[in-house]
């Protein structure tokens, strides 16, 4: 029990700020605890979290893509395209997700095999991958989608829209993927220590790009989903979206230094940015001065564990013996 | 060993700095030749398309634009020096056009000294970013990734959806912008002159040399007995200071001020930078790279423009010349390497 405790604390930690933040906006609008309004909210955020999800392998494995609002761009107007031109979905949502995923792979291919850093390289792809948005959509976008493509974001199971449902589809896949295959174990294996892994005969670059190709399918699906709730289609779709994705991804205690971090995290975390918006939303709080409470959260949650660890140092009778762990703690090799 | 094209040769920070070695030194300067390079064939070629590129009144707009982003870059330099990031800039530089030009609309009294409070706002938002990777060992990314919603989040809050217009600014700072000395605009010389300024502290000043130091090898410069936390905050600080200029200089320009001024420029900043050739690795790079990246990035915008190509083809063109220019340090890098491997081992192969 204590054990399993320790294990799931982060996660805990999320669901009681979840909790938290719901009675919060509960006291802000009397509108809020009502299951078609909180239902009908986290349809917004499913696009995060497909992204978030995306790009969660890929931070595991200690590199970084912020090109995904752009492939999600590039799905999204692709979505749309075949649509106008007729194309039934059962075909073009599988080359859709091919083609985002061949995006991905062109990073990761750069990234691995050229031994270029992954920030700069999703940083060109972030602009390039853009671009190839804009020229497929044109300036004006594309609207007149087909009913049967929008069948995601008008129908419901029940009472839950069925792109919530795909949402938690999409959860328990990476869970698995994560937890139970040999691809996770890999990701968190070269997260740890690439060289360790390398030694250790995990087949680092196909991963790596298998990792990069994922966060690309991911972000095509996310696309889809997007046509769905916009019913258009537009080259700066997402524009910007990066930011909150790497926020729920790391909020969700996924190390940005790789290694670490679970699938349910991640998942809590979206949650949690998004009933804080919610909250803020039905309190009138203007969306860029939402950014401040998700900015503190980011911070917060992770510079608290070592806040608190230094204000233990500095209260404790034993200062010295601290302090030489504090030092080990400071070699930037080390920690 | 495989050395030169394993990921653990790659990863290790700065090590071509470090060496200093004629062979590395060398490399370095190709690589800042090679930007000068690119600049010239990117002259050359827009100018053979259309003529229009190289008469002087577009050649001014070109600089105009690089002025501000070259000064941008001067700052995140500082940070990437130190092999950290600062995706911030952008918010700072938000919250002191809006914060000083708002103040120096309400009391005209002060006149210039609000250059001053600029100054302040930048130096304290810095210190934060600073304190939060040093001392609370939050990776930069994910601080500044923190810091870039709260502060615009803070600037959006103490705005309340208002804007600072024009006509409330005094007259000093509206005819900043428009002013010309010596037939440039006065941003260019502004840009220079901070350019060489902070040039020159960082290779000169112990507080300059000390930033390679550590950017070239965190552990090394730990053991050696630098304060490695106040290297880092140092970095942060000025970067926020410079921020903090930009940010006047930029509301100066655009006159009406709202609460989403140069949101989203910090990647334009970090291409420049990347551009110029400064290591994302850290320890390698100088700031008249990173303003020469800023001048290839407007560049690139302007020649684009002037040829009616769409956005689209500038967004890739653009994401390529990022690509390229990393290419080219990774090979730089490695190039350096094994050169010096070779030499200290006295092996050749």
């Amino acid at each position: 029990m204590r054990r399993a405790l320790r294990t799931y604390a982060p996660e805990l930690l999320l669901v009681v700020l979840i909790v938290l933040a719901a009675m919060w906006s509960s006291t802000l609008s009397p509108y809020f605890l009502n299951s078609v309004n909180l239902l009908s909210a986290a349809q917004f955020f499913v696009i995060f979290a497909l992204m978030a999800f995306g790009l969660f392998p890929v931070v595991v494995q200690g590199e970084i893509d912020i090109s995904l609002a752009s492939t999600l761009a590039v799905g999204s107007v692709l979505v749309a395209t075949f649509s106008v031109n007729g194309v039934p979905l059962a075909l073009a949502l599988p080359l859709v997700l091919i083609a985002t995923a061949l995006l991905g792979v062109l990073n990761g291919v750069l990234v691995t095999y050229g031994h270029l850093p992954s920030l700069a390289v999703t940083l060109g792809a972030l602009g390039a991958y853009r671009g190839v948005a804009y020229l497929l959509a044109g300036d004006a976008g594309i609207t007149g989608i087909t009913p049967d493509y929008l069948l995601l974001g008008s129908s419901w199971v029940g009472i839950v829209p069925s792109s919530v449902i795909l949402a938690l589809v999409v959860a328990g896949v990476f869970w698995l993927l994560m937890g139970r295959t040999s691809f996770g174990r890999y990701s968190y294996a070269i997260g740890a220590s690439p060289e360790a892994a390398r030694m250790a005969a995990v087949p680092v670059n196909q991963v790596r790009v298998g990792a990069y190709a994922l966060a690309g399918a991911m972000s095509g699906l996310a696309g889809w989903v997007w046509v769905n709730q916009y019913q258009s289609a537009r080259g700066d779709n997402a524009d910007g979206t990066i930011l909150f994705v790497l926020t729920a991804v790391v909020l969700g205690g996924v190390s940005i230094k790789g290694g670490s971090g679970k699938a349910v995290g991640v998942l809590l975390a979206t949650v949690l940015l998004g009933t804080i918006q919610t909250g803020m939303k039905l309190a009138n709080v203007p969306g860029t001065s939402q950014t401040l409470v998700v900015g503190a959260l980011l911070i917060g949650s992770i510079g608290a564990p070592r806040a608190v660890q230094l204000v233990r140092h500095a209260l404790s009778p034993a200062r010295r013996r601290l302090r030489i762990t504090g030092a080990a703690q400071h070699d930037p090799d080390v920690a | 060993m495989t050395a030169p094209t394993t990921r653990a040769t790659a990863d290790a920070p700065g090590l071509v700095a470090r060496l200093g070695l004629s062979d590395g030194a060398a490399a370095l300067r190709v690589r800042f030749m090679g930007v000068i390079v690119f600049q010239v064939l990117l002259m050359v070629a827009f100018t053979s398309v259309t003529p229009r590129f190289l008469t002087w009144d577009n050649l001014q707009s070109v600089l105009f634009t690089a002025a501000i982003l070259a000064i941008a870059a001067a700052g995140q330099t500082l940070v990437v020096l130190t092999g950290n990031l600062d995706l911030s800039v952008g918010s700072i530089m938000g919250v002191t056009a809006y914060v000083v030009f708002d103040l120096a609309g309400n009391t005209p009294a002060l006149g210039p000294w609000v250059v001053l409070l600029a100054v302040l706002i930048g130096l304290v938002l810095g210190a934060i970013n600073g304190v939060l990777v040093t001392v609370l060992g939050i990776p930069s990314i994910v601080a500044t990734l923190g810091t870039l919603s709260l502060y615009r989040g803070f600037v959006s809050f103490y705005a309340h959806a208002t804007e600072v217009t024009i006509g409330e600014l005094p007259t000093w700072i509206r005819s900043l912008a428009p002013t010309r000395w010596l037939g440039l605009s006065s941003y260019v010389w502004i840009a220079l002159a901070l350019v060489i300024v902070v040039g020159v502290a960082l290779r000169t000043l112990p507080w300059g040399r000390r930033l390679y130091a550590y950017g070239s090898n965190p552990r090394a410069a730990y053991y050696y007995g630098l304060s490695t936390h106040r290297i880092v905050i140092g970095a942060y600080v000025g970067a926020g200071v410079i921020a903090a200029l930009v940010g006047l200089l930029l509301g100066a320009q655009v006159g009406n001020i709202n609460s989403l001024l140069a949101s989203g420029i910090e990647m334009q900043v970090l291409a420049a930078v990347v551009i110029g050739g400064v290591s994302i690795w850290g320890g390698s790079g100088s700031i008249y790279g990173a303003a020469l990246g800023a001048v290839v990035l407007a560049t690139i915008n302007n020649g684009l423009v002037l040829l009616g190509v769409q956005e689209s083809f500038r967004l890739l063109f653009q994401g390529g010349a990022i690509v390229a220019a990393v290419a080219v340090d990774a090979l730089v890098q490695r190039r350096v390497l094994s050169a010096t491997r070779r030499r200290s081992v006295g092996v050749t192969s």
